[in-house]
């Protein structure tokens, strides 16, 4: 073998360690393969993982007190093998100011079909709105929840300024697969309503049902819209009224919630807020990418409803992962401050945490996962916004 | 759990992507280099209880699955369409948009040509630019070291005519 004929193979070599490290699966490939793989292990085995990593969570925190130890065996037990219960407790306590209410058991988030792990978790959309914005356009945007302040969506430098209240050292994970046609025709049912010519209608109301939209990381969501000729006579209250046109259709939410009211124009939005019961106790609400809380809306105009939207009610498989630490949860949320000496980009002191759930969609299946929703006000121009960041609070 | 046996997760986040591209590199398609790693990790995590690591290294079983489950596709589907295209020196299809963003452009049609040796030297490329010794090479294809890297260049020597023939 001549030289050039040595440097040309040395050369061919180099690009084939280039062609082969670089030739990899598409995004998403890693998370959807280990989703299957864990999926069909068998259930004995996924329960037994389940109990074990849950027995060895509770040796790592000794610290944790037996009652609460107890609490959490006993919300466990009943999240892996309770499937949809019937026990209603009262109410959840009055957050967002209005009526609160607790239709269904802790156990019954939908319903729960297994328990095992899921493996590595994707990251949910809300993390990734989190990321720092390209410094070129800063923007903001006005929410759509419940609370009046701006969401700012621009660049911003971040301080850690509040104490970290959450004390939580493990949450659960659901996990709900992309509802099957027979499954979008069993719920239209539910609601009244039966297939005609490719929709969805029952009698004074039609019903459209749409799956997982990645784009906007919502759940299979269903709208509901009354003929006006129709309508029930009002209720006393804006509520009482939401209240009767979901409970007419069977849609009165199966899982915690607390309900306030918005108005926009000659719009009032009841709102039922979802939330995730926690081990502790406590319950979690689900946000959106913006970290706005949402759930089911009825919109109400003079009184009566004019349409509401809401997620499908889904089975939900749940797995229990450790939470991460105060502190590693206030680097993630720091690392995703711009560090920009610029003058347009404000500093804000985020001095509010919160565990909530977010949505990561997967392919065929999606995940509730635990955030952990940072939150800091500040003033620009004598505009008050408020700044959010959403980090993983539990591994991958 | 054995104390010389990494947690089965190590293992998967370790060789995915290395298992892919090795498949990759025997297959048309990136759909079908998926579903071939898919079957690989499948087989291998349900056989992972009786994986012996003083026996062999991870890389080296793990290999050995990918390429068994490799061979499979093409008893399973013929080597027809594989022939054709050798024989038509066809640049290897790919109808997926994803994944040809997802790959890098200028390896594609290098990989194609491995894809178009001779079975043997074929793995001799793929499974050492996959980061196998030539010692597990050897083993892999019931041959000794020497022996596998003779193999290897060989198969080095015949890429680079095969390139050189579609450059001409």
């Amino acid at each position: 073998m001549n030289d050039d004929d040595d440097l040309e193979l040395q050369a061919l070599q180099r690009r084939l360690d280039d062609a082969f490290q670089t030739t990899r699966p598409r995004a998403g490939f890693e998370d959807e393969l280990w989703s299957m793989m864990q999926a069909r292990r068998p259930l004995w085995s996924r329960v037994g993982d389940f109990f074990s990593g849950l027995v060895a969570s509770i040796r790592e925190a000794p610290a944790v007190p037996a009652a609460a130890v107890a609490v959490v065996l006993v919300v466990a037990l009943g999240i892996g093998i309770i499937a949809r219960s019937g026990v209603h407790f009262g109410g959840a306590g009055g957050a967002g100011g209005a009526a609160t209410s607790n239709e269904f058991s802790s156990t019954a988030q939908g319903a729960s079909r297994s328990a095992g792990t899921f493996g590595r978790l994707p990251v949910p959309a809300a993390v990734a709105a989190s990321a720092p914005p390209k410094l070129a356009n800063p923007s903001n945007d006005t929410g759509a929840g419940p609370a009046s302040a701006i969401a700012y969506a621009g660049p911003v430098n971040l301080v850690w300024a509040g104490q970290f209240t959450v004390s939580i050292t493990n949450a659960p994970v659901y996990r709900y697969y992309e509802p099957s046609p027979a499954e979008v025709d069993q719920f239209a049912t539910s609601t009244g309503a039966s297939r005609q010519s490719g929709s969805y209608a029952g009698n004074g109301f039609v019903l459209a049902v749409s799956g997982t939209n990645p784009a906007s990381a919502r759940e299979p969501s269903y709208a509901i819209t009354p003929d006006r000729s129709k309508l029930p006579a009002p209720g006393p209250t804006a509520v009482d009224t939401a209240n009767a046109f979901l409970a007419a259709h069977g849609l009165v939410p199966m899982w915690p919630y607390t309900v306030t009211t918005t108005q926009v124009a000659d719009v009032v939005r009841v709102l039922y807020l979802r939330q995730f019961d926690m081990p502790d106790g406590g319950h979690a609400y689900l946000v959106d990418p913006s970290g706005e809380r949402y759930g089911i809306e009825v919109d109400l105009r003079s009184g009566q409803p004019l349409q509401a939207l809401g997620p499908m009610l889904l089975y939900l498989d749940v797995a229990v992962y450790p939470v991460i630490s105060a502190d590693q949860a206030v680097r993630s949320a720091l690392a995703t401050s711009a560090n920009s000496a610029a003058s347009n980009v404000p500093t804000v002191r985020l001095t509010s945490v919160e565990l909530v759930y977010a949505l990561a969609v997967a392919g065929d299946h999606s995940f509730y996962e635990p955030v952990f929703l940072f939150s800091g006000t500040f003033t620009q121009n004598g505009i008050a916004y408020v700044k959010r960041v959403i980090v993983p609070a539990v591994g991958p | 759990m054995l104390a010389d046996r990494p947690p089965f997760e190590d293992l998967y986040r370790d060789f995915l992507g290395r298992i892919y591209a090795y498949v990759r590199a025997q297959v048309t398609s990136s759909a079908d280099a998926e579903d071939i790693t898919a079957q690989v990790f499948m087989n291998a995590y349900q056989a992972y209880e009786r994986f012996e690591a003083r026996n062999t290294t991870p890389a080296a079983w793990l290999f050995r699955i990918a390429r068994n489950a490799t061979l499979d596709h093409f008893r399973a589907h013929g080597r027809r369409e594989r022939l054709r295209r050798t024989i038509e020196h066809q640049p290897v299809s790919e109808h997926d948009p994803a994944g040809m963003a997802e790959e890098r452009i200028q390896y594609r049609a290098l990989l194609a040509h491995v894809a178009r040796l001779p079975e043997r030297q074929r793995d001799a490329i793929s499974l050492r630019h996959s980061g196998l010794t030539f010692e597990e090479v050897g083993v892999l294809l019931s041959c000794t070291e020497d022996a596998a890297k003779m193999l290897y260049h060989r198969a080095l020597k015949a890429l680079r005519e095969s390139a050189r023939e579609e450059m001409a």
